[in-house]
């Protein structure tokens, strides 16, 4: 419920000012560019923090016959007011160690002073800058609700800057770049509403006046100004400027306008005849104004660049988001004490909307009165024979927002008449808590009275197709329906499929064949190791993916063949030279982890494929750890041609024939090296695992309690932290 | 022939009055404008020669850069717009509420004593807009004295450079 209340502010906040928020972006990101190149002319001294004062205040008197005013701007360049020996008067950098005039103070540059004008007010005046005051606190408050969220997002407070999930381009980076840029980000829109708040007069502007005592000026003893102890006193670095006396009469003094204070200074004797300290007001002003336009340091000013363009960022794939979500908006031809039909879609993002919408076409096709909903409207459905829940998993195993409500729904509402359900649960393995939720959901309502299980739970592991179909053609045989092209009604868009030239084919002589085969890519693809490969045997909507294994430029697969598999079949019948249609797909959660030192890389069968490449492509200089298993010698007999020239690279390899020897699979070999392996994961190493399901199961239940063990950690801490990669099928 | 006189003459006029002004012998000035505490944006102030007629003669300094916020001082860009000089030499910085500006003005020597005026003219966004913040009469005394402003001016001083 709450992450509902932060969503909508941070998204209704968002929409109402993002109009403003993008002009003052756009202009923010020109206006960081004047501090920039005002940097880079130097008029600074080098001896800028050893100067006092007097020391510049005596250099200046040589260079200049009258001074007026000395002003030192926030990037440490000085310039003096006056008129020089050469009677030219005007305003001049000169260089406070030796008092030479460095060239005239230019004029403001007019393109800057317009977009000024345009970020500060939209040349609406006072109601300009109010708006725009408004739009820095929207900022704000944007800033704060997204915070919010991703802490919600990662479970904890500890876990802000813990890895994060990929699931869409726009959505992981509005996350991975708003945790980057919340504090530039949050500085911009503070000290943006406080300079407002100043401009538009709500927060009062300090007045300075110095009260002098004029009958009390004293005229004795005469100093010289380099010998005015106050001047000794206060380096350069803490002035912002000095007014000269107008004229030599007493009456008229020096005041200093310090970075805390300001002071006035008799010009006579050098005693200090007023103080005054400058009020937070003025203090806040200031730094915000050094904060808001980076004008006393080029590197922050490039931060907030950087800053001003990923919030334009954030606008765009905001939207993106938005957009994803909001296409799965609802529409029902039947209400729902009229349906028999009962869908129930629990969805963060709206994706698992698109999988639910699909079976409720087809249902609305075959003519039985289907409903579709979320979750959270759950109540009694009293012409309902089946309940479908299609549902995902938010964070750590919470329910996806538009599911909070349905386990207190379940309870209250118990359905008047038996109803059939089932459950499919969408999640991605790279969760540690794979499609917890739905789980939990299954449970609740396998317990209701009036439930009957017309299917087992099912999951979908990343959106897959296959795994849906699998049971949409189960679900339909239950339910006595015609399914047709329900992955047409998934693809999201139409794949475009690329040519591959077929380079070479190695058989092997075992009872079981298997082979392996390599594809040239025909035209440019940028692809790795671990990679997957997807063919079209039948040209059709039927997909087979292969795990890629990268050979030099080349694409190298193996494959079992299977008796009637069409995949297999396929690629079994292609010749060398011939061509192939197929699509790569980019599987990043199973790419070798290039930085890290240790890695322990598991297979069966032909899972062995992308540690091949990787092998291949990254095995030197690494500690490199091979187990896999095989039936027998004959079937391994393939793959050792395949990996003698990077045999010498690998720090042991492991065989385990299940068939032959000491017939063992590939989790007995980990169980003798289980001290190894613990110790690598907690020094960071990492487990790789390719091969079928039943070895993962296998491999994955022996780590469980091996980690349990040795570190006291579950496997899902690895598994969180990227140290557990597995690609089973 | 009596017109044809007059034109000749008129046109002469012309035709000497920069070769006139380039041979006049100027005295730098000193001015110290020191403002009051008022709240707002930076007062655009147009300092001017006015002829004994109250006519404006020659702009000897503005504070304030922009050009979009001349038209604020009414008068002053009223004759500004009819016979446009080049200022950009004597344009300068805005001033804020509670700042002073020193800046040096060319005064031709031979208008002091004249019944010539110094006039501040100031106006600030938003806000009230004064055209005799400020007139010193262009005199010996007017010059060395202390002069109190009306608007957004507390006091002007001037002295001989």
């Amino acid at each position: 419920m709450t992450i509902s209340i932060w969503r909508y502010s941070h998204l209704a906040l968002a929409v109402s000012s993002f109009l403003f928020i993008t002009l003052a972006s756009v202009t923010g990101i020109i206006l960081s560019f004047k501090p920039i190149t005002e940097k880079t002319q130097s008029y600074r001294s080098k001896d800028f923090d050893k100067l006092t004062v007097a020391e510049v205040i005596s250099q200046l008197k040589k260079s200049y016959i009258d001074i007026g005013e000395v002003t030192i701007y926030s990037n440490q360049f000085v310039a003096v007011n006056g008129t020089d020996l050469h009677d030219q008067s005007g305003n001049f950098y000169v260089d406070p160690a030796t008092g030479k005039s460095l060239g005239k103070v230019g004029k403001e540059n007019a393109f800057f002073q317009w977009v000024t004008t345009l970020h500060r007010s939209l040349f609406l005046h006072e109601t300009g800058r109010i708006f725009i005051g408004l739009t820095a606190f929207f900022l704000f408050l944007i800033a704060t609700s997204g915070t919010i969220l991703i802490i919600q997002r990662q479970r904890s407070f500890k876990k802000f800057f813990g890895k994060i999930v990929k699931d869409g381009f726009a959505q992981y980076y509005h996350v991975v770049l708003g945790r980057l840029m919340l504090i530039p980000i949050i500085i911009i829109s503070i000290s943006g509403t406080f300079l407002s708040l100043q401009r538009i007069g709500i927060i009062k502007e300090q007045k300075i006046t110095h009260k002098v005592d004029f009958d009390a000026l004293k005229t004795v003893p005469k100093r010289m100004v380099s010998d005015f102890k106050v001047f000794k006193n206060i380096p350069l670095s803490q002035i912002q400027s000095i007014e000269f006396p107008f004229s030599e009469d007493v009456e008229d003094y020096f005041t200093l306008k310090l970075n805390d204070q300001e002071i006035t200074v008799n010009q006579i004797t050098g005693e200090i005849l007023t103080t005054q300290p400058y009020s937070n007001a003025t203090l806040l002003n200031n730094l915000s104004l050094d904060l808001h336009t980076g004008r006393a340091s080029a590197v922050w000013a490039i931060m907030l660049a950087i800053a001003s363009a990923n919030i334009l960022f954030f606008i765009y794939s905001g939207f993106v988001i938005w957009w994803k979500r909001s296409s799965g908006r609802i529409k029902n031809k039947y209400q729902s004490d009229q349906a028999a039909f009962i869908i129930l879609v629990g969805s963060e993002n709206g994706t698992t909307f698109r999988f639910a919408r699909a079976i409720h076409e087809q249902l609305l096709k075959n003519g039985k009165t289907s409903y579709i909903a979320e979750l959270n409207d759950y109540k009694i459905f009293p012409k309902a024979k089946q309940l479908l829940v299609f549902t995902s998993t938010y964070g750590q195993g919470e329910s996806p927002a538009n599911a909070k409500k349905f386990i207190s729904l379940l309870e209250k509402n118990p359905q008047n008449h038996s109803v059939d359900f089932a459950v499919v649960a969408f999640g991605a393995h790279a969760y540690p808590d794979f499609c917890k939720f739905g789980y939990e959901v299954n449970n609740l309502i396998a317990h209701q009275a009036w439930a009957k299980p017309l299917l087992e739970i099912h999951t979908v592991n990343d959106r897959s197709p296959e795994d849906f179909n699998r049971w949409a053609t189960l679900w339909a045989q239950h339910s006595g329906l015609q399914l047709n092209s329900i992955s047409k009604l998934l693809e999201a868009k139409p794949i475009k499929k690329q040519q591959f030239e077929v380079v070479g084919k190695t058989v092997s002589t075992h009872i079981e064949t298997s082979f392996i085969i390599r594809l040239k890519v025909k035209g440019r693809k940028r692809f790795t190791s671990g990679d997957l490969l997807a063919i079209y045997p039948a040209n059709d909507h039927r997909e087979r993916q292969y795990s890629i294994g990268k050979i030099g430029k080349d694409i190298q697969l193996s494959v079992k063949l299977h008796g009637g598999g069409i995949g297999s079949g396929f690629l079994y019948n292609m010749e060398i030279g011939q061509v192939l249609k197929a699509v790569i797909i980019r599987n990043e959660h199973f790419h070798f982890p290039e930085k890290v030192k240790t890695v322990i890389m598991v297979s069966n069968g032909t899972g062995i494929a992308p540690f091949l490449g990787m092998l291949n492509q990254y095995g030197e200089g690494r500690n490199i750890h091979f187990y896999c298993g095989f039936k027998d010698s004959a079937s391994f007999a393939i793959y050792e041609n395949a990996l003698q020239t990077d045999l010498p690279k690998l720090t042991k390899l492991n065989i385990a024939y299940s068939r032959a020897g000491e017939k063992q699979y590939v989790k007995d070999l980990l169980a003798k090296d289980a001290t190894f392996i613990c110790e690598a994961l907690n020094d960071g190493g990492v487990l790789m695992l390719c091969g079928s399901l039943a070895m993962q199961n296998d491999v994955i239940d022996w780590l469980e309690n091996a980690c349990q063990q040795f570190s006291k950690q579950s496997i899902s801490f690895y598994q969180s932290r990227g140290q557990v990669l597995m690609d089973c099928y | 022939m009596n017109s044809f006189f007059k034109i000749c003459l008129a046109l002469t006029l012309v035709v000497s009055i920069p070769a006139i002004s380039i041979a006049q012998k100027t005295t730098k000035y000193k001015c110290m404008v020191q403002m009051t505490n008022y709240v707002g944006e930076g007062a655009y102030i147009a300092v001017s020669l006015i002829d004994a007629k109250g006519a404006y003669e020659k702009t000897l300094y503005v504070m304030g850069s922009d050009k979009k916020w001349y038209p604020d001082l009414k008068e002053w860009h009223k004759a500004y717009k009819k016979k446009p000089t080049n200022i950009s030499a004597v344009t300068g910085a805005s001033v804020t509420g509670g700042d002073r500006s020193v800046t040096v003005l060319d005064i031709e020597t031979d208008k002091i004593n004249k019944g010539y005026k110094l006039r501040f003219e100031t106006a600030v966004e938003d806000n009230k807009y004064y055209q005799k913040d400020i007139e010193i009469p262009l005199t010996t005394e007017g010059l060395a004295a202390k002069t109190e402003g009306t608007g957004y001016i507390r006091y002007v001083r001037l002295s001989a450079n």
